[in-house]
């Protein structure tokens, strides 16, 4: 605890200057956070958070009783692994050029225009979609049958969903995450690229030894904020793409939607809480895990 | 270690943070409801010495209703809180949940305890699991002090279909519906196609099939399909659910109400659905139809469509606007009582007004719902607005119309919002189905063949069996579906799968659970 | 200096023009067929679907959105004071925040770090925290409820952090050394020296408030306090309704708002981007930031 006062009054205006953060996390994050105990009650109105029944781990129940888990699990984290590294790659690529490339005008224009997607929401997403596939005047299908190709029934078929969900996501998040490597890429000095060009380099050779290395750190961050997240899925994207469409859930099911269809009918705060906390339990331990290892190889990359 | 202990230290000081502003909190609460409090409920239930309730304290209540406010109703409410000022001493602040995400609104306005006088109430807004969970006020003896007219003018049946564990948490609105499921669907077609009337479901679906075969642009059922082939299922094979939506779960029929069965599991089921198999196969719906996003009604105003499931007010009102955007269609409706000639009124608390456990008023909250459901001046400016602006009354005295300042403005808008909760058929100025001129017939006809709604009633909270049902909704949605709308290649293989998985999720458990308490009501009911 | 451009940079800009434009018209073609859409008759929609050029131009999306037109202008009004406020707030807070973490020598970055992002993890869920704002707060139908939530973000935080990280040690040290506080260092030197990531997080702060609906749905209940996304949704959200169960109990009277409405209140909600992002990219010009500092 003397470490702790000492540092303080060495840092005085640095403790200072994030006081209104912390007192901003510790009300509105970590005061609510007493409502993971709803997880382990049978809720009811005379009990309130603490008056409320406690019965344990029944609320995980419906997750484990079905079997379905394990697919669950798998489904989701596949998913966000694809939204991650695809999401990621292509907004690096994006970022490279844009900073890269001749010509004000089509990169101001071009970056705009890919920031568009970010505003259209998933409801609208759907509904494009189905306009896309269905099977009476959708696109795709207009157009095969124009090539004299016969039609292809989307909707009785799994297999195309899961790009057609990976396409979107990453459609709706190239503007926005191209902004955060493009940024990255102003902050490295010019000195390095002056000092590579005297040296004779190409531009390849400077993307590939300058504005790479001096990116990782970005990506690694980014990779690992978003695997916290890992077990949770877009819900919205899925919900307006696949709806309650059974025919298709078997490659198109994560958690979220699946607990949603569970709970539909008759909403159960514990149930929906357990099935939050198993999915930031999951998080929790996968980050502190990568982040260990990271650590230990390259410290300045960790996130804490 | 070392690092450790830093975290720890940290954490202690974000713990010391969070009580420090907590303990700042609840100060802060607890004097915010103390004035409040004097004036809750025990100490102003004495009536004064003439009997009459005591108002003489101001008081300004928060009452809720589902939807949106016209853009007049700032304006309405100021009149009515005039009059609600002078002769209660009382005012209400009028608030609405919009349609934006209403059900997690609501139910987060019940589960915070904030503080609401009066809220609107509905089984479709799970009345029962809530007033059985305790969310709301029990009323009973509240209501013959502050509101005698409406508790001496409420039939004693809509008391009895408003209680929950043997107290009244609710007021019903008093206006008897019927709103059993049905088609409507294109009677010019039928004629034109030389089809038979439909009376049953052969002759349906001999009308989908001469629509779809003589008109190829046409789907019958064009959209979302699910709701036509979900009800006209249950109607057909007399199924009821019970206590609300029960899923798989259902009396085998009205008569036999203690005969609660998962009919997944029966003879007819797998018929019904090899029946369905042949119509998916015959396009009398899409194969998309389950993720489509578009209403069949929609389809017939642009001529793509045939068939819409609507229960009979709604018809009327669907009919009717059809008759106004696209008056060369002629539709007809097939009320799905006729399966097996008998309909159900809906309950009494399909609308009602409840009192939030949290209220700090109720009293005068129940006063003032008294004179807005007695009072013709009161219900008529909350309910159609300010006579002159938004309606006048026409010249039988009593039905309304628009006024004459409307004709020439453009920008007129009747008034209508969610007045549902306090509706009173005997001081209603509107027909029932938008006066569609085919519901009067078929009113006579629910009425000569109506038995009373056994079902409803029992009171199911799943909470025993709550993992099951999770899990039999959720397998439901994922092979139910699509197999009851024939959209699976094999039907056999599907219906296999389909039961295999119910019983995995554990259905028999519901099954059980829903005949034990349903039991337990019809025996203290006395039904069998 | 060579003025002649070598191979390299040829096959460079060749491949990334064809992937940028690929990339763009994969973003705009959708884009241009919901801007169609909202100007398409609602019977050509639900008949024939999407279609890039309409047989038959209505304006009657439009018509409905701006029916009631003193209530969008306050709306955006709302939201513009919001979006302003709660952007330079949420900057000014996020980037101390980030400035602190940032500084090699604070001992409790790490801690502080792991404090603030697993707030990203763990969440009690919407009812505790609807209760702490409505009953602790007392926000119910405030401004601050629209404000305060959603200012600071871990995330944000975090990327500040490390926008800010590569800011060379040498620069702040020095100054350290001249005696500069540690506000003077941050306010004076990091800030100006983190321009790209500043324009950053201020636009995603500034767009978070531009979209939200979801605060203003919970909290908000007069009309006059609407923002303008909620009251678009509100419009798409009572036609949505119209076409549940839910609709038997509603008076026919009330017409639902068209299909192509939601394609119309995209473009509402979206022509902003148009005016503030040229604004922001006016910050992510290379060779700023520290060559200036420099000379």
């Amino acid at each position: 605890m003397r470490h702790f006062w000492l540092e303080l009054r060495k840092n005085k205006v640095l403790f200072l200057m994030i006081l209104p953060t912390l007192l901003f996390f510790a009300v509105f994050a970590y005061f609510p956070m007493v409502g993971v105990y709803y997880a382990f009650t049978s809720y009811s109105f005379e009990g309130g958070l603490f008056g409320s029944e406690f019965i344990g781990l029944k609320n995980f129940e419906f997750l484990f009783e079905s079997g379905v888990l394990w697919n669950l699990t798998k489904n989701t984290i596949l998913y966000n692994l694809a939204f991650i590294f695809i999401g990621n790659i292509l907004q690096l690529i994006c970022a490279i050029f844009l900073s890269e490339l001749p010509g004000k005008w089509f990169k101001k224009t071009t970056q705009s225009v890919m920031f568009l997607p970010f505003f259209v929401s998933f409801v609208l997403v759907g509904a494009f979609v189905f306009n896309l596939f269905s099977v009476n005047n959708g696109v795709v299908n207009t157009m095969l049958e124009q090539l004299g190709l016969p039609p292809y029934d989307f909707y009785l078929h799994t297999a195309p969903w899961k790009y057609i969900i990976v396409f979107f996501q990453v459609w709706k998040g190239l503007g926005y995450g191209t902004v955060i490597y493009l940024a990255a890429i102003m902050s490295i000095s010019d000195e390095y690229h002056e000092a590579a060009k005297i040296d004779g380099a190409n531009i390849f050779q400077r993307v590939r030894y300058i504005v790479l290395p001096m990116l990782v750190p970005t990506f690694i961050l980014l990779i690992l904020l978003a695997l916290g997240g890992i077990l949770k899925g877009q819900f919205d994207l899925f919900y307006q793409i696949i709806g309650n469409n059974g025919m298709l859930f078997e490659s198109t099911d994560i958690i979220d939607t699946y607990v949603y269809r569970s709970l539909a009918v008759n909403f159960d705060i514990g149930m929906g809480t357990a099935a939050g906390l198993y999915q930031s339990v999951f998080g929790f331990i996968l980050v502190v895990t990568v982040n260990a290892i990271i650590r230990k190889t390259r410290e300045d990359y960790a996130l804490f | 270690m070392y690092n450790k202990r830093t975290k720890v230290s940290y954490f202690l000081t974000a713990l010391l943070l969070l009580a420090v502003f907590l303990s700042a909190c609840t100060n802060k609460a607890n004097e915010g409801s103390n004035p409040k409090g004097e004036a809750s409920p025990s100490s102003g239930n004495a009536g004064g010495p003439s009997g009459k309730p005591d108002t003489s304290k101001k008081v300004e209540l928060v009452w809720y209703l589902l939807g949106d406010p016209h853009p007049d109703t700032e304006k309405v409410v100021a009149e009515w809180n005039k009059m609600l000022e002078k002769e209660l001493n009382t005012t209400v602040k009028l608030n609405f949940t919009s349609w934006n995400d209403w059900q997690t609104k609501y139910n987060l306005l019940l589960t915070s305890g904030e503080k609401i006088d009066m809220i609107f109430a509905s089984t479709w807004a799970d009345y029962y699991k809530f007033a059985s969970q305790g969310a709301f006020m029990p009323l009973d003896e509240l209501l013959p002090v502050y509101a005698p007219e409406t508790w001496s003018k409420v039939p004693k049946q809509d008391w009895v279909e408003a209680t929950v564990k043997g107290k009244i948490y609710a007021v019903p609105a008093t206006y008897p519906e019927y709103t059993p499921d049905g088609l409507v669907y294109r009677e010019d077609w039928r004629k034109e196609l030389g089809l038979p009337e439909i009376t049953d479901l052969d002759s349906l679906e001999a009308y989908l099939d001469g629509v779809k075969k003589a008109k190829p642009d046409v789907t019958p059922i064009n959209g979302k399909a699910w709701n036509e082939a979900y009800t006209l299922f249950k109607a057909y094979h007399g199924y009821e659910q019970i206590g609300g939506d029960s899923g798989v779960v259902v009396a085998r029929s009205y008569d036999t109400p203690r005969d609660i069965i998962a009919y997944p599991f029966t003879d007819e089921f797998e018929a019904w659905v090899k029946r369905m198999k042949t119509w998916a196969d015959k396009g009398f719906w899409t194969s998309d139809s389950l993720s489509s996003q578009k209403e069949a009604g929609d389809a017939i105003r642009t001529g793509n469509g045939a068939v819409y499931w609507r229960n009979a007010p709604g018809a009327g009102g669907f009919i009717v606007g059809l008759k106004e955007t696209n008056p060369e269609i002629e539709m007809g409706y097939f009320p799905f009582t006729r399966f097996h000639h008998y309909a159900m009124p809906t309950l009494s608390v399909n609308n009602a007004m409840a009192i939030p456990k949290s209220a700090a008023n109720p009293e005068r909250s129940l006063m003032v719902l008294d004179k807005l459901r007695n009072d013709p001046k009161h219900y008529d400016l909350m309910t159609y607005g300010i006579e002159g602006t938004h309606y006048s009354i026409a010249e039988d005295g009593k039905s309304i119309v628009p006024p004459a300042s409307a004709k020439n403005n453009k920008d007129w808008k009747k008034y209508d919002i969610a007045s549902w909760g306090w509706r009173i058929e005997s001081n209603s100025r509107e027909k029932q189905a938008s006066g569609w001129e085919g519901f009067d017939k078929l009113l006579e006809e629910f009425k000569s063949i109506s038995k009373p709604n056994i079902f409803a009633p029992v009171l199911l909270d799943y909470k025993p069996v709550k993992s099951q049902q999770a899990a039999v909704n959720q397998v439901f949605q994922q092979y139910g579906q699509p197999l009851m709308m024939g959209l699976v290649p094999d039907v056999d293989k599907a219906l296999e799968v389909f039961r295999k998985q119910l019983k995995a999720a554990g259905v028999d458990d519901i099954v059980e659970y829903v005949k034990t308490e349903a039991n337990k009501h019809f025996d203290e009911k006395g039904i069998n | 200096m060579k003025i002649k451009t070598e191979k390299s940079t040829v096959a460079f800009n060749a491949i990334g023009y064809t992937i940028i434009t690929l990339l763009t018209l994969a973003c705009l073609l959708p884009f241009l067929l919901i801007v169609s859409g909202s100007f398409t008759a609602e019977t050509e929609i639900i008949a024939e679907g999407f279609k890039l050029i309409p047989d038959q131009i209505s304006l009657d999306a439009y018509k409905a959105v701006f029916s009631n037109p003193a209530q969008i202008v306050n709306a955006y009004k709302v939201t513009i004071g919001l979006t302003v406020v709660g952007t330079l707030a949420g900057l000014f807070l996020t980037s101390m925040a980030g400035y602190v973490l940032s500084r090699k020598h604070f001992k409790y970055r790490n801690g502080l770090s792991f404090f603030i992002y697993f707030t990203t993890l763990f969440s009690g869920g919407l009812i505790p925290w609807y209760i702490l704002i409505v009953k602790y707060l007392g926000w119910k139908d405030s401004y601050l409820a629209l404000l305060i939530p959603s200012m600071i973000g871990a995330w944000n935080i975090i990327l500040m952090k490390n926008f800010m990280k590569s800011i060379p040690d040498s620069i702040t040290e020095s100054a350290k050394i001249d005696g500069a506080g540690d506000f003077t260092i941050y306010w004076k030197l990091v800030l100006p020296l983190s321009t790209p990531g500043l324009a950053t997080i201020g636009l995603f702060l500034a767009l978070s408030y531009w979209n939200d609906w979801f605060l203003a749905n919970l909290f908000i209940t007069s009309e006059n306090k609407y923002p303008l996304q909620f009251l678009l949704y509100r419009i798409l959200a009572s036609a949505a309704v119209l076409k549940t169960n839910v609709a038997g109990n509603l008076s026919p009277d009330f017409k639902p708002p068209a299909e192509t409405l939601k394609m119309a209140t995209a473009v509402v909600v979206t022509g902003p981007i148009v005016f503030l992002y040229p604004f922001v990219q006016r910050y992510f010009v290379k060779g700023l930031t520290i060559g200036a500092v420099k000379g």
